[in-house]
């Protein structure tokens, strides 16, 4: 047995390797019974499909521990070679002779932390620190004609919107104690009224949402599976969800996915020209792969304005209360 | 009514064939890598099927404990290792447990856990450096174990019983 096969075996049979390779496979068949969920039960609206998302997300963190408190023998041998699936099987197979496939999985597991750290941690915390003292260059859009009807069409409590000195078309939102909306001059010279109305109703519903802020929760839960590729994943879909909810929720103000799914189009971004150095074809690859999934995202969000159809499926408790069952007692037989 | 009974029946299909899938996937290994650790019927089957030739058994055998062991595991994958348990013929529970393995990771289920030690030494086993350790387990019983390397192998012997009788055994391991 080699040094590495040793060191692999010893890892993965350690408190923390076996929480790491569990909560793999734990959140491996929550993702696999969540999605035939909702397929089965039909289930398009993305609210629902956001909370099915939470149990491939939150399941895992908590799996393994709960689990050896219900049953201190869940980890011993006789367990392991009675249950459903013991993951050491596979990841204790040697490669070539020397190489234990549990160093490959652990490599991979490696760079998804670094994905994780370096395409979500940084950024928030980037983001959070930027956020807290740059509000140069902003002015209240109320002065402006076109923003003025906008805030005077939509019902509702409006938070105070902000002007951004820019040609890009920029809207987001801040959210928080002073939760305010940031549009660029940029979008108001693309954009007409009604398109107008879409984007800034759609901000609307993304302050409104996070007076609960469910999500910024789950991230901070999240980030103790920096190393699950399924949950980064899952964590990122429920993301894009929660650009769905903000857009139906949009719709309900405005009654017009036409101009939200317009309002989309004109904020694809086109793909840059190929003309910058060697050096930077790395970082070029990197963007315009988030470039990629941007679009491919938005397209799919106007692609459901546009064939919008009453939202069908089961909406009760009943496939979330399956489907959480099915995952959490597969998964006791999963070590 | 029919659809909601359709979704349930589509829904069960799906976890079975995830059970299904994972008990395949359980048992592919044993087919890309034969030996890894199963539970076997007695040492001679061990001995035939994983050509696991070199196992230590004792010559002695105390009276109380029942011939064969109640249980065998063993695996030559990704190292050789044998872990056989025998049980006391009036109490019925596990009261001797050998385990030989080829590498020092080899974890197996303690069946008799020490809860106090009282004395811990090196013995002079037959030629060989062994631990021994003496204590009691669960109900103040005398229980104790023994370690030693044995060429590429860690064994270790515990046994619900003094000293003396454990070395006794160990040694009588010893060709």
């Amino acid at each position: 047995m080699s040094g590495i096969s040793y060191g692999i075996e010893l890892f993965l049979t350690s408190w923390p390797g076996m929480y790491v390779s569990q909560s793999f496979f734990h959140s491996l068949i929550a993702a696999i019974i969540i999605d035939r969920a909702v397929r089965i039960w039909k289930i398009s609206d993305p609210l629902i499909i956001q909370r099915l998302r939470l149990i491939v997300i939150l399941f895992p963190i908590f799996s393994f521990p709960v689990y050896q408190a219900i049953n201190h023998e869940r980890g011993s041998m006789a367990f392991r070679l009675s249950t459903l699936f013991d993951s050491n099987r596979w990841l204790q197979i040697e490669l070539i002779g020397k190489i234990p496939l549990g160093l490959p999985f652990l490599l991979f597991l490696f760079l998804v932390a670094v994905i994780f750290l370096v395409q979500e941690m940084i950024p928030v915390v980037r983001h959070t620190l930027e956020s807290r003292d740059d509000t140069s260059g902003d002015f209240p859009g109320d002065a402006n004609p076109l923003v003025r009807e906008v805030l005077d069409a939509l019902p509702g409590e409006k938070p105070p919107l902000y002007l951004l000195d820019d040609e890009e078309a920029v809207i987001f939102s801040s959210t928080g104690r002073d939760p305010a909306i940031y549009l660029s001059q940029g979008l108001i010279m693309m954009l007409n009224l009604e398109e107008m109305k879409a984007a800034v109703a759609h901000e609307m519903a993304h302050i409104e949402r996070n007076k609960r802020p469910l999500l910024i929760a789950v991230f901070f839960l999240r980030i103790i599976m920096f190393f699950n590729p399924i949950v980064l994943l899952e964590f990122r879909r429920a993301i894009q969800d929660e650009e769905k909810i903000c857009d139906d929720r949009a719709i309900s103000l405005t009654s017009n996915p036409h101009a939200l799914a317009e309002t989309l189009k004109k904020i694809y971004r086109e793909p840059g020209d190929g003309d910058l150095s060697q050096s930077r074809q790395l970082s070029r690859l990197r963007d315009s792969l988030e470039e990629h999934s941007h679009n491919i995202h938005l397209e799919s969000r106007v692609k459901r304005l546009e064939t919008r159809q009453p939202q069908t499926g089961e909406r009760g408790l009943i496939p979330f209360t399956m489907a959480l069952a099915a995952v959490a007692i597969i998964n006791y037989f999963v070590v | 009514m029919g659809r909601k009974f359709l979704s349930f029946a589509a829904f069960a299909a799906t976890v079975s064939a995830v059970i299904v899938l994972f008990k395949i996937l359980n048992w592919m290994p044993s087919i890309i890598e034969g030996g890894l650790l199963k539970r076997y019927g007695s040492i001679d089957e061990v001995r035939t099927k994983l050509q696991f030739t070199e196992i230590y058994v004792p010559s002695y055998f105390p009276q109380r404990f029942a011939w064969p062991p109640s249980s065998v595991l063993a695996q030559t994958s990704p190292y050789r290792a044998i872990v056989m348990e025998f049980r006391d013929r009036e109490k019925g529970e596990v009261a001797l447990t050998i385990v030989q393995s080829a590498s020092e990771s080899f974890r197996p289920d303690k069946q008799i856990v020490m809860v106090q030690t009282k004395e811990r030494e090196r013995y002079p086993l037959k030629g060989r450096d062994a631990d021994l350790e003496v204590g009691v387990c669960k109900n103040e019983e005398p229980c104790s174990k023994i370690s030693w390397k044995e060429g590429q192998y860690s064994i270790t012997v515990t046994m619900k019983s003094v000293a003396s009788d454990l070395t006794r055994l160990a040694e009588s391991m010893i060709r």
